[in-house]
């Protein structure tokens, strides 16, 4: 499950044990209770299949949906008609198919195809909700809770209505529910460790840096809405098996409180964080239900009966951690993470695996052939009137490295943003290897072969430097083993292998700046786009940078356009720059013809560089 | 011929007066969003509570209940903005919507608690349940009021936002906040102020839905804040007018749905209403009038 190198298989099978333990426990500790503690104990474990199904969208996308509980009672509501008796069903909803109202399946039968059945509705339900944007993602699916509620309330023919459905089979024990617990504990590990998930946090933590590398967002979103909705859709099946109840307002609004409270305190982006805030979140629940219905403590202050005590319980702590503690008691971390556990295990330095060393698998897939270009014809466009680009005509070649300089404001990210699809131009055109591509979105670009990195570093913070360029990989489709001998490869080229395990948002600025470098890299692109790369390095570093520059042409054959303010670092690497002014090309020539043309040396190098005394 | 034409000219203005009162929710909703940058679950709360201030308030003359509701929408929303939102005032935009979903949690189950988690009914003042004939076509007095409000609560935040200088800089909060402060914008003030503003929208809001169903209940801002957050979305982000826009829109739309509906299909108007916008964000995913934004950071 989990690629080598990514994290050392002790961490990894800390990360997997304790969440299954667990699991086990709560199982186990409710199975030793009285009938009516086994039951809570098995709706608990139902909801942890739920909150385990938020976990793998809203964790990984952090976007939150508000409507996986829709996929929940949709589950619960073809599980439960799929197992009620004919007799029950002729009299709760005459109108269904006699097909199901006639079946009456085993628990796990119904069970299953409730899964499929809730994430065939994820996937049609999703197709069109990830279209709208990051913004809009958590009021289109509140939107969708709505909309399921209204349905099953008012299709009183085939769901009941609002009064819903009684005398369900009670199939599912306390063993039969952790056992299922523990399945969607695997799942959401396998699909957060799978190269799925790593594309889907890449956009987690940067949408613009995620879209640069390839990575489709909405088809990432919706993959992991889909699988959610398949746990979800688990979870709500046998829930509806334990209780034998089923109303419209089962799964609404406040199961969707709940269940993205129990999510939130225990801390989203880990599955260890959605087991313990279940188990957390649960247990105070539990206590204040009590209160509730009014009793006594210790016999001596008796309490009325307060309804709405544990939501507003619920909600206080809900508020408290996210202001006191907004990555959850799991920190965000899974189990093998964790400090004390880190320690333990401290993890042998990564390396490649020999046989990735020893063959061409782990070079980026740019060295082949060196036929084609990245051509711009005749690029103009214009901001609200202002013109931007002016009809500009640029021809990067595999293995040159074109310098492009202008002062501030001449077009120059403009350019790189038009020729890497981030921006369409009003006309002309962008050609790669000859075929036209003006159109193609970034993520398609970076498939094609072009990589860039920008001004920001733009660093998927909550990754680990390995994971951060290997998922430059994944999102061109390298699969996760060759992905991390990749990203191994590339970081000890760059030297920053020592700092493969560590937290990609931790690391000081000009190391951030090589891991974009890098990041691009791991695309394999025939073509890299540099917005200015040298920006806060020192000389040191600088001269260093074009060291590694010049490998890349060497080893890899990629062309590199290089935007830098650094002259020193252009006419260093580069054999042609191409000058920039006011959207126009002033001229393109050897950094030495650049260097005494007069214009050029007027308009932007400055007199210092005309009198020698810079160079 | 004629009867067809009043029939016509009834369901529109029943819709308007529909579109109107969303525009009111929506803009509260907005408001916020566009100084704070944050989509708060909480508004939904702030309709209810000045409800029940009717509610508790029954025995006091109209107009005093009144203004106590509308008092209490604005103390309820500058206090929540003080205790539970400033914390989080520089987190993300999920943290700070689940933050609101907190605090709307913890409203909406106080008044469970204290009141009752079911509905309960409110007398409204007669004159509101009455009709104004107008022409051939009878209109509704709570119509009227509903839209007389729209209208004059509309002139008035425009007034607000481009003739004050509270709005000035509330309108400069809303462009770049930091900038903003930077240039001696007090943030504290102008947050606490469109909160302020937004509490009393909102408290309108409640008054009048209290005035056409004669009930509240603790769920009663669930709607209305759903409401606010699409007109929201399909106005395009951050455009306080956009809002007024995607309110009328969905407020017309839903009225006429409910009349026009074949019988069969009455019962899910609002799973139609609701399904329609997430058409027009495929659409346009920027927002009907949202401008087509290029990167912002790059």
């Amino acid at each position: 499950m989990s690629g080598r190198g990514l994290r050392s298989p002790a961490s990894a099978a800390a990360s997997l044990v304790v969440p299954l333990v667990l699991v086990a426990l709560a199982a186990a500790v409710g199975a030793s209770g009285t009938p009516s503690f086994e039951e809570t104990v098995t709706l608990i474990l139902c909801n942890l299949i739920i909150v385990l199904g938020l976990q793998i969208f809203i964790g990984n996308s952090g976007v939150y949906s508000f409507g996986q509980l829709g996929f929940a009672a949709s589950g619960a509501y073809v599980a439960a008609l799929l197992t009620l008796p004919a007799t029950f069903t002729a009299l709760q909803t005459p109108e269904l198919p006699k097909l199901i109202a006639d079946a009456q399946l085993g628990p796990l039968l119904s069970t299953l195809i409730a899964a499929v059945a809730s994430g065939l509705l994820a996937g049609v339900v999703g197709w069109p909700l990830m279209r709208t944007s990051t913004l809009a993602i958590p009021i289109s699916t509140f939107a969708f809770l709505i909309v399921a509620y209204n349905v099953l309330a008012n299709w009183d023919p085939v769901t009941g209505g609002s009064s819903g459905l009684v005398s369900i089979p009670r199939t599912t024990d306390v063993m039969a529910a952790g056992l299922w617990a523990g399945v969607a504990v695997v799942v959401a590990l396998a699909f957060k460790w799978s190269a799925s998930g790593y594309r889907l946090q890449a956009t987690r933590e940067d949408e613009v840096a995620a879209r640069s590398i390839g990575i489709g967002l909405m088809r990432e979103r919706l993959t992991a809405f889909t699988i959610s909705g398949v746990l979800c859709g688990i979870g709500g099946a046998l829930a509806v098996h334990q209780s034998g109840v089923l109303s419209p307002t089962t799964f609404y609004f406040a199961a969707s409180v709940t269940t993205i409270t129990m999510l939130v305190v225990g801390g989203a982006r880990s599955v260890l964080g959605a087991v313990v805030g279940t188990v957390a979140v649960a247990t105070v629940n539990e206590l204040l239900r009590n209160f509730e219905e009014g009793s006594s403590v210790l016999g001596l202050i008796s309490i009325g009966a307060t309804p709405g005590l544990a939501a507003i319980g619920l909600g206080l702590i809900l508020l408290v951690t996210m202001v006191a503690l907004p990555e959850g008691l799991s920190g965000g971390r899974e189990a093998g993470e964790l400090e004390p556990i880190r320690r333990r295990l401290r993890s042998r330095a990564l390396s490649r695996s020999p046989a990735a060393a020893a063959t061409d698998r782990a070079r980026p897939r740019s060295a082949r052939g060196s036929a084609g270009s990245l051509r711009a014809e005749g690029v103009s466009l214009a901001f609200s009137g202002l013109h931007v680009l002016r009809g500009v005509e640029l021809e990067l070649p595999p293995g040159e490295a074109l310098g492009l300089i202008g002062p501030n404001g001449a077009g120059k990210t403009t350019l790189v943003n038009v020729l890497s699809g981030f921006q369409a131009p009003d006309s002309g055109s962008v050609f790669l290897d000859g075929v036209e591509v003006t159109s193609w979105s970034p993520a398609r670009l970076a498939r094609a072969g072009l990589g860039r990195t920008f001004q920001a570093a733009l660093p998927f913070a909550g990754l680990t430097v390995v994971e951060s360029v290997a998922v430059g990989a994944m999102g061109v489709g390298v699969g996760q083993r060759e992905a991390v001998d990749l990203a191994v490869n590339v970081l000890e080229r760059l030297g920053l292998g020592e700092q493969a395990q560590h937290p990609a948002g931790l690391q000081p600025p000009g190391n951030q700046r090589l891991l974009g470098i890098a990041r691009a890299l791991a695309t394999g692109p025939r073509y890299l786009l540099l917005d200015e790369p040298a920006a806060g390095l020192n000389d040191e570093e600088c001269r260093e940078l074009v060291a590694i520059l010049r490998e890349v042409i060497q080893d890899f054959g990629c062309g590199i356009l290089l935007i830098e303010h650094d002259m020193n670092v252009v006419m260093d690497l580069c054999s042609r720059v191409q000058v920039l002014d006011d959207g126009e090309t002033v001229m393109v020539g050897t950094p030495e013809e650049v260097q005494a043309h007069p214009a050029v040396v007027e308009a932007y190098l400055g007199t210092s560089y005309a009198t020698g005394a810079h160079a | 011929m004629l009867e067809q034409m009043t029939d016509l000219a009834q369901s529109l203005i029943d819709a308007l007066a529909l579109g109107g009162l969303y525009a009111l929710i929506a803009i509260g909703v907005a408001l916020i969003y566009t100084v704070m940058g944050m989509m708060n679950f909480a508004q939904g709360e702030f309709v209810m509570l000045p409800a029940y201030a009717l509610y508790v308030l029954a025995g006091l003359p109209f107009a005093l209940a009144v203004g106590a509701a509308l008092a209490t929408g604005i103390a309820i929303a500058v206090l929540a903005e003080r205790v539970a939102f400033r914390p989080v005032r520089n987190a993300d935009l999920a943290a700070q919507l689940v933050t609101s979903l907190a605090v709307a949690t913890i409203l909406q189950n106080v008044v469970s608690a204290a009141v009752d988690a079911r509905s309960q009914s409110v007398a409204t003042p007669e004159v509101l349940s009455e009709s104004s004939q107008i022409g051939a076509v009878s209109i509704p007095n709570l119509e009227i009021l509903t839209l007389a409000l729209t209208v004059i609560v509309l002139g008035g935040l425009g007034w607000l936002l481009y003739r004050t200088r509270i709005g000035l800089e509330m309108r400069a909060a809303a462009e770049n906040f930091e900038m903003a402060r930077l240039l001696g914008v007090r943030a504290n003030r102008v947050i606490a102020i469109a909160f302020a503003i937004s509490g009393a929208l909102a408290a309108t809001v409640g008054v009048l839905i209290v005035m056409q169903t004669g009930q509240v209940s603790p769920t009663m801002g669930l709607t209305p804040v759903l409401v606010g957050f699409i007109a929201v979305v399909i106005g395009g982000f951050g455009r306080i007018f956009g809002a007024v826009i995607g309110g009328l829109v969905l407020g017309v739309l839903s009225s006429l749905l409910g009349t026009y509906l074949p019988d069969g299909l009455v019962p899910f108007r609002d799973a139609i209403v609701f399904s329609l916008p997430v058409a027009i964000l495929i659409v346009r995913p920027q927002g009907l009038l949202g401008a087509a934004t290029g990167e912002a950071r790059i």
